[in-house]
């Protein structure tokens, strides 16, 4: 009953309230009318009586303010008022308001999105059940030398022999895989092979069937499969019935047990078919093809596995004297999903990202301190009319945080364009990408800090100046009170933060632009334009060819074809290609060069090639001869060598004549005469810059699966499908996949530096940009506030070039001491680019240099605006003003 | 006693008092409770006003326009059911509180 009153005048005062004023006004009236009526009666004359009944009520629009204190909702009504109120003066002020919400905006969308990807790649729990007890053991010996390479099945053996800190070990390898031929056309697709521990260990689910049970490794199983949830799509229309299906895997039938959710991205993204590795008795080292995956046992650490995994890699060693320097890296699960330069890097990019925020943050503060001053005036005014200080205070408050949810506002729908964009185009090509999502933590942590901002300094000076002394506040008419003396020393030590903020940042960015310059130089080696390169990976099937006669004839057919469509040039075939994808490499020996005991050379790229190989990619021969159509497996064995081979193994010698074998565990001794040396190319990534390489002839070293590299006349891509469709029509079993041009494949494997580079340079140009408004509206503020001081110079026979000078010395002293304290914190904070950086050292001397150079010019740019507004001042109009 | 200075709760209990036995306008209700105290309490506008909207909206006083004794328009309160409880509720609490005051400010 009583709150059903409550209701009721609430609706009435909120809804009503026109009609409520005047019903108040009615009855003030009434009784006024009254009052006066009653004086009249007791004899006082007509005005007498008006008079006294006045000052009786005492202030007819002072009871109506009372009244309306106490009315239900008065709260409600005030910050609707408020509100209001703070629209209309953010409408009035476009500039400020512009300048405050891009600031704003651009710092909390920035950060959001930011963090957000920080968050999903680095802190959002993998979609693997308590996947922070896995962990992944690599191998890295010498002549090898991987930091995280592979081990081979003796050692994985061995391992688990004597494992006792994790649950059943498991072991996998990452192939490729020709999937079909029987039913459908057959497409290669990413696969994996793996024990049967592989999936308990990671505790995943089928979405239907089953995974591998144990046991099902030993030699005795049948070859089973495990598809993705993509394949399962795309191939069996998400059909059931493909448990207990056989399907091909490389051309052999391998029976469907079960279907993996698409969450399931490991050991690589793409992945989409698992076979059981078989664990078949080993005969010898080698072929180093595997990483272990398994469960920490409870208690155990990563650090005690490591420990005991050093202790297993010792006896290792001893075993097998091939090893020298052998340790077993292990990792946990993220960090080997994430590569060892991602973490940092995003790091870095979350770090400078911060500072973006911290900038917009100092800068609406700025813009608040001179509104502040502004409306110092305005704020007297109201107080001297009666405004209560708290009122004030609220309503000022109101403002602050109504700037900021705007802010917010946009910033959000720019987090959420930038996070929707890195998730489909994925520039990075940055693993666990799926895990990113809008963050409502990360969102809801940079709005509270930009209010936070708001508030404190919109409100400071707001108190300081409702304490003003409101007499000479008024009188001063805006000209510089104390107070606003004190908040312009505060706003340009904050500018001068700015500049510092935004010049370690911009030194950073000017670092990886530099390092990324770098990385786009490094040629891979070869001259033959990039774009007029296509490559493909091609498979012609294991069944059919896996013989080298009939692999040989096919890949004959496949480059007579590729040569014969229409502007092509030259075409190859190989195992390998540059900038990154290296095919087999192994160990070897010289003929006559005895190495010292236990000694041995190390690992390096063994590619073979098609007789072209060296003319489609433009790689120079530098002495004797490239191969040709002559190097038949029936002639003598041939091989050329790098000039990288030269310099490091045969030293001051002729290589041409000398002969070389391949030394690894499980050759022979086919002895292969040196015919030719080729410059360097890269096989294993552009930032690698020794490696050594050795070539064989395709006919004398025949491998199933080949690289076509063909080059055109013109642009590569455009050939594509004619020459996808000359190929494949010379087998049905034929699949092709990895189809695209070279300067694609350069691109993509720079495309996680080129990530960093972009990001880390717009948010140094966000910086910049955020500094220099900050600077412009301080001068422009402090030439408005001293037009009068330049009327009064110019009048006294002040040049315009004087008061550009003066305006501009502001300016730049601010500048110079926020670029010395800049440098300071750059040279601080740029040596965790480090591992980033690539040709360049983290304090280049050039970027140093240019960094405050055009720090400096954009400052002084946004000083001169004003500058030369200042100078348009009329002397007569700055005297007489006030 | 200084009449401005009146207790939000004493004012209340009064403007209650004063409505129990019929209905009034504004300028009764401050004669009625001068009236009914001897003149000890001269309640102003500016506090009669704000009491009686809040009374009003809290559901103990009900209001509307009708004539006054010489024939001008006036609101007029009532008390409301609510109000009746509130008065006799007030009154209780009042008599206590004053029994209780008077016993020990006698006290030695």
């Amino acid at each position: 009953m009583l709150l059903l009153s409550r209701l009721a005048s609430l609706r009435r005062n909120l809804f009503t309230r026109p009609r409520v004023e005047r019903d108040l006004d009615d009855e003030l009236h009434a009784y006024l009318d009254q009052l006066t009526e009653e004086k009249r009666a007791a004899g006082m004359g007509a005005a007498e009586a008006r008079r006294i009944a006045r000052i009786e009520l005492g202030g007819l629009e002072q009871v109506k303010e009372e009244v309306r204190q106490v009315r239900t909702g008065q709260m409600l009504e005030e910050l609707l008022q408020d509100l209001r109120y703070g629209m209309r003066t953010l409408r009035k002020n476009p500039a400020f308001t512009v300048v405050a919400l891009l600031a704003l905006a651009l710092g909390i969308g920035a950060n959001t999105a930011m963090f957000s990807v920080a968050y999903g790649i680095l802190l959002r729990p993998l979609p693997y059940a308590n996947a922070d007890r896995v962990a992944v053991v690599f191998m890295r010996y010498f002549p090898r030398d991987f930091a995280f390479g592979t081990m081979c099945m003796r050692d994985y053996l061995m391992w688990k022999e004597n494992n006792r800190a994790f649950e059943d070990p498991s072991l996998f390898t990452s192939r490729r895989m020709d999937i079909g031929g029987k039913e459908g056309a057959p497409e290669q697709v990413q696969g994996a092979s793996v024990t049967a521990g592989f999936f308990s260990t990671l505790e995943v689910r089928p979405l239907i069937g089953r995974a591998f049970a144990a046991g099902e490794d030993q030699p005795t199983t049948g070859a089973l499969a495990v598809i993705g949830e993509s394949i399962w799509r795309r191939r069996f229309a998400a059909n059931t019935g493909v448990l207990g299906q056989s399907i091909l895997v490389n051309g052999a039938p391998a029976t469907v047990i079960g279907v993996m959710p698409g969450v399931f991205q490991f050991p690589q993204r793409q992945t989409e078919v698992w076979t059981n590795l078989l664990l078949n008795p080993p005969t010898r080292y080698g072929p180093w093809f595997y990483r272990g995956v398994a469960r920490l046992k409870p208690g155990v650490t990563l650090p005690q596995a490591q420990a005991e995994l050093n202790n297993i890699g010792l006896r290792m060693m001893q075993q097998n004297s091939f090893y020298k320097r052998l340790t077993l890296p292990v990792l946990g699960l993220r960090d080997a999903l994430l590569g060892v330069t991602l973490k940092p890097a995003i790091l870095v990019l979350a770090g400078a990202v911060g500072l973006v925020l911290l900038i917009a943050v100092v800068n609406v503060a700025n813009l608040m301190l001179a509104r502040a001053t502004v409306r110092e005036r305005e704020m007297a005014l109201r107080l001297s009319l009666g405004a209560g200080r708290g009122r004030l205070v609220r309503q000022l408050l109101t403002e602050s945080v109504l700037l900021a949810l705007m802010g917010g506002a946009a910033g959000l729908a720019l987090a959420w364009g930038g996070i929707a964009l890195v998730r489909a185009w994925n520039p990075g090509n940055l693993p666990l990408i799926d895990s990113v999502r809008l963050d409502a933590g990360a969102l809801g942590f940079m709005l509270f800090v930009s209010m936070l901002t708001g508030v404190l300094f919109g409100l400071a000076p707001a108190l300081e100046s409702a304490r003003a002394d409101l007499n000479s506040t008024i009188k001063e008419g805006g000209r510089a009170s104390a107070a606003s003396q004190a908040r312009g020393r505060t706003r340009a030590a904050l500018v001068v933060c700015e500049i510092a903020v935004s010049l370690t940042l911009l030194v950073g960015a000017g670092l990886l632009l530099r390092s990324f310059a770098n990385l786009q130089r490094v040629t891979g080696g070869f001259s033959a334009p990039p774009r007029q390169i296509l490559t493909m990976l091609i498979s012609p099937g294991d069944r059919k060819y896996k013989d080298a006669r009939a692999g040989l004839a096919f890949y004959d057919e496949v480059l007579r074809r590729a040569r014969n469509v229409p502007g092509v040039e030259t075409a190859a075939v190989t195992d390998s290609l540059p900038p990154d994808r290296q095919g087999d490499a192994d160990t070897f020996a010289i003929e006559g060069q005895p190495l010292a005991p236990g000694e041995i050379n190390p690992i390096i790229s063994d590619v073979t090639v098609s007789p072209d190989f060296f003319q489609t990619l433009g790689i120079p021969l530098i002495k004797g001869r490239y191969f040709t159509a002559h190097d038949t497996q029936d002639l003598a064995p041939v091989a050329i060598v790098s000039e990288g081979f030269v310099r490091r193994f045969l030293p001051n010698q002729d290589a041409l004549g000398k002969r070389i074998r391949q030394s690894g565990p499980g050759f022979g001794n086919n002895w292969m005469q040196i015919v030719g040396v080729v410059g360097n190319v890269k096989y294993l990534g552009l930032t690698v810059d020794t490696d050594p390489a050795y070539y064989m002839p395709l006919a004398q070293s025949y491998g199933l699966r080949l690289y076509l590299a063909v080059r055109c006349s013109g642009d590569a891509a455009r050939l594509a499908d004619t020459l996808r469709r000359k190929i494949q029509s010379i087998d049905p079993g034929v699949t092709l996949a990895q189809i695209g041009a070279m300067d694609q494949s350069l691109a993509w494997s720079v495309s996680q530096p080129r990530f960093d580079t972009m990001l880390l340079s717009l948010f140094a140009g966000i910086a910049l940009l955020l500094a220099a408004v900050g600077i412009y509206g301080l001068i422009a503020y402090s030439v408005a506030q001293r037009t009068h001081e330049i009327g009064v110079r110019m009048a006294l026979g002040a040049a315009r070039a004087d008061v550009v000078r003066m305006v501009v010395r502001q300016g730049a002293s601010l500048a110079a001491l926020g670029i010395v304290l800049g440098l300071g914190g750059a040279f601080a904070l740029t040596r965790l680019l480090k591992t980033l950086l690539f040709g360049i050292g983290a304090t280049d001397a050039l970027t140093f240099a240019a960094a405050p150079v055009g720090s400096m010019l954009v400052v002084l740019l946004a000083t001169f605006v004003p500058a030369l507004r200042a100078t348009r001042i009329s002397p007569v109009v700055a005297l007489r003003y006030e | 006693m200084p009449a401005t200075n009146l207790l939000q709760g004493t004012l209340d209990l009064l403007i209650l008092k004063a409505l129990a036995l019929t209905e009034m306008h504004g300028l009764a209700i401050s004669h009625r409770i001068a009236q009914i105290t001897n003149g000890t309490f001269r309640v102003k506008p500016g506090s009669l006003f704000p009491a009686l909207h809040r009374m009003e909206e809290a559901g103990w006083l009900a209001s509307a326009w009708g004539d006054s004794e010489n024939n001008r328009r006036a609101k007029y309160y009532r008390l409301t059911a609510a109000g009746r409880r509130q008065l006799q509720a007030e009154t209780r609490q009042w008599e206590t509180i004053a029994v209780a005051m008077a016993s020990a400010l006698r006290a030695n």
